[in-house]
């Protein structure tokens, strides 16, 4: 009878707290998302799978010596996982429409606005009993308006390790959800016409000028923003496995093998970071709703910016391509070629999209490599 | 409540100081890829026409019936 006892105190159901309930119906609803709504699958899966297991009584995954503490012990706290992540998404980047067409890297830059006029809002939402967020916090939250994923959770586990978990779930979510997000956004700050307008087609670009741009933009960040050159240095070393064309091999490794075991480990690590007594609080409402506001505002500065360079061309940029500017690499691309196709069904802007969206990871690394810079 | 608004005046000094440094680091970026692309023009304009008009002439001239009897010739050869 006493060893009964004591396995019926062993169990799940006599260690249940309610709010390790609650934390499991969040991991089931992130599962939920990725397999039915098909949401960010890759990343969604494993994190909400990874907020079960943090969440059962007595399994001790996320306890000192548990798969989950190790994971995110040598995976996030070190910040290697992002950086892994970064170099394969290098290897994945096409800079081909960026070298093309330059000034598309402008709408990158001003899609990061999102960035900081979020970092405003959430100092400002301290007013608000409840919220203490110190600017670290703020940055990292600030950040999510990036819409890249390593970038987010390199920033956070720098600057607001407990935050954390929420900050990539809202990340993620968010990239997921920017077929919903950005069509209305870009609609109310275009006209029909602006939305139809062609663009030249873009010209064709060198090997040596692929080769050459990851190394420059290496320089750049070495000689301007040494903060930023974790980040920038493992994507410039993806994108020049891949443009190089002599390491084949390594290349198809970073793309594909590597990226997808750290992915595996990056979404476990980041769901054990959803354990109740960290995510069930006042804070992770206002990350969800300021990642949201960061990702529209950086939606409608980058379409603004576009609208500007549309007018100084004399109408040969179609604004549409500015949203493409908060990263969400290809997805904003996508968007943005589908919300002008329904103005034009000849004008495909997948291409030109690719120039601001590719820059929009640049910056967005740049705006990390800033808030670094100052805060950390 | 002096507290955020010195935290706020903080936090407005890193968006223009952010999105100054982000707007510059990516202009240059812009000059940097010009300078790139006047350096290695040649290889950008010249030899694409160059190989593609060949080339094409070249799979003009080719019949596809000789191609196809050509690759069964070479597949019963190798069979054997």
């Amino acid at each position: 009878m006493e060893g009964l006892m004591a396995f019926w105190s062993e169990t799940g159901v006599a260690n249940f707290s309610g709010g390790q309930l609650l934390m499991m119906a969040v991991g089931c609803l992130l599962l939920f998302l990725a397999i039915v709504k098909g949401f960010e699958p890759l990343l969604l899966l494993p994190i909400g799978f990874g907020a079960i297991l943090a969440n059962i009584p007595n399994a001790g995954f996320t306890d000192e010596g548990g798969l989950l503490y190790f994971a995110y012990h040598v995976g996030i706290e070190t910040g290697v996982f992002p950086l892994l992540i970064f170099m394969g998404v290098g290897a994945l980047t096409d800079f081909g429409a960026l070298i093309a067409n330059p000034k598309t890297l402008l709408l990158g830059a001003a899609a990061q606005f999102g960035i900081f006029a979020t970092l405003l809002g959430a100092i400002a939402l301290n007013a608000v009993p409840g919220f203490a967020f110190t600017m670290q916090d703020a940055a990292a939250i600030a950040i999510i308006g990036g819409a890249d994923g390593p970038t987010a959770i390199f920033l956070a586990s720098k600057l607001a390790p407990e935050l954390l978990g929420a900050i990539a779930v809202a990340a993620y979510s968010y990239m997921a959800l920017v077929p919903l997000i950005q069509p209305p956004i870009m609609r109310l700050l275009t006209t029909k016409a602006e939305r139809a307008i062609k663009m030249e087609q873009l010209r064709e670009v060198s090997k040596k000028e692929k080769i050459i741009f990851p190394l420059m933009v290496l320089g750049m960040t070495i000689l301007f923003l040494p903060a930023a050159t974790p980040l920038v240095g493992m994507f410039c070393l993806g994108n020049l496995m891949r443009e190089s064309g002599v390491v084949d091999r390594l290349s198809k490794t970073a793309q594909n093998e590597l990226i997808n075991i750290v992915t595996i480990f990056l979404g476990l690590a980041v769901g054990s970071k959803l354990s109740a007594d960290q995510f069930l609080r006042i804070e992770t409402l206002g990350i969800l709703i300021l990642g949201a506001v960061a990702f529209s505002i950086g939606t409608a500065t980058g379409v603004l910016m576009a609208k500007l360079m549309c007018k100084l061309s004399g109408g040969k940029v179609n604004p549409l391509i500015g949203a493409a500017g908060v990263s969400a690499v290809p997805m904003a691309a996508r968007v943005v070629n589908k919300v002008g196709l329904e103005s034009n069904d000849q004008n495909f802007l997948l291409m030109h999209a690719m120039g601001p969206n590719v820059a929009g990871v640049l910056g967005s690394a740049v705006a990390a490599g800033v808030l670094l810079a100052v805060l950390g | 409540m002096t507290s955020i608004s010195e935290q706020l005046s903080d936090a407005l000094g890193i968006m223009i100081m952010g999105m100054g440094l982000v707007f510059i680091f990516l202009s240059l970026l812009i000059v940097g890829i010009g300078i790139v692309a006047k350096l290695f023009p040649a290889p950008v304009a010249m030899p694409t026409p160059a190989p593609t008009a060949p080339s094409t002439s070249a799979q003009a001239t080719l019949d596809p019936k000789l191609v196809s009897a050509i690759t069964s010739a070479i597949h019963q050869y190798r069979a054997k």
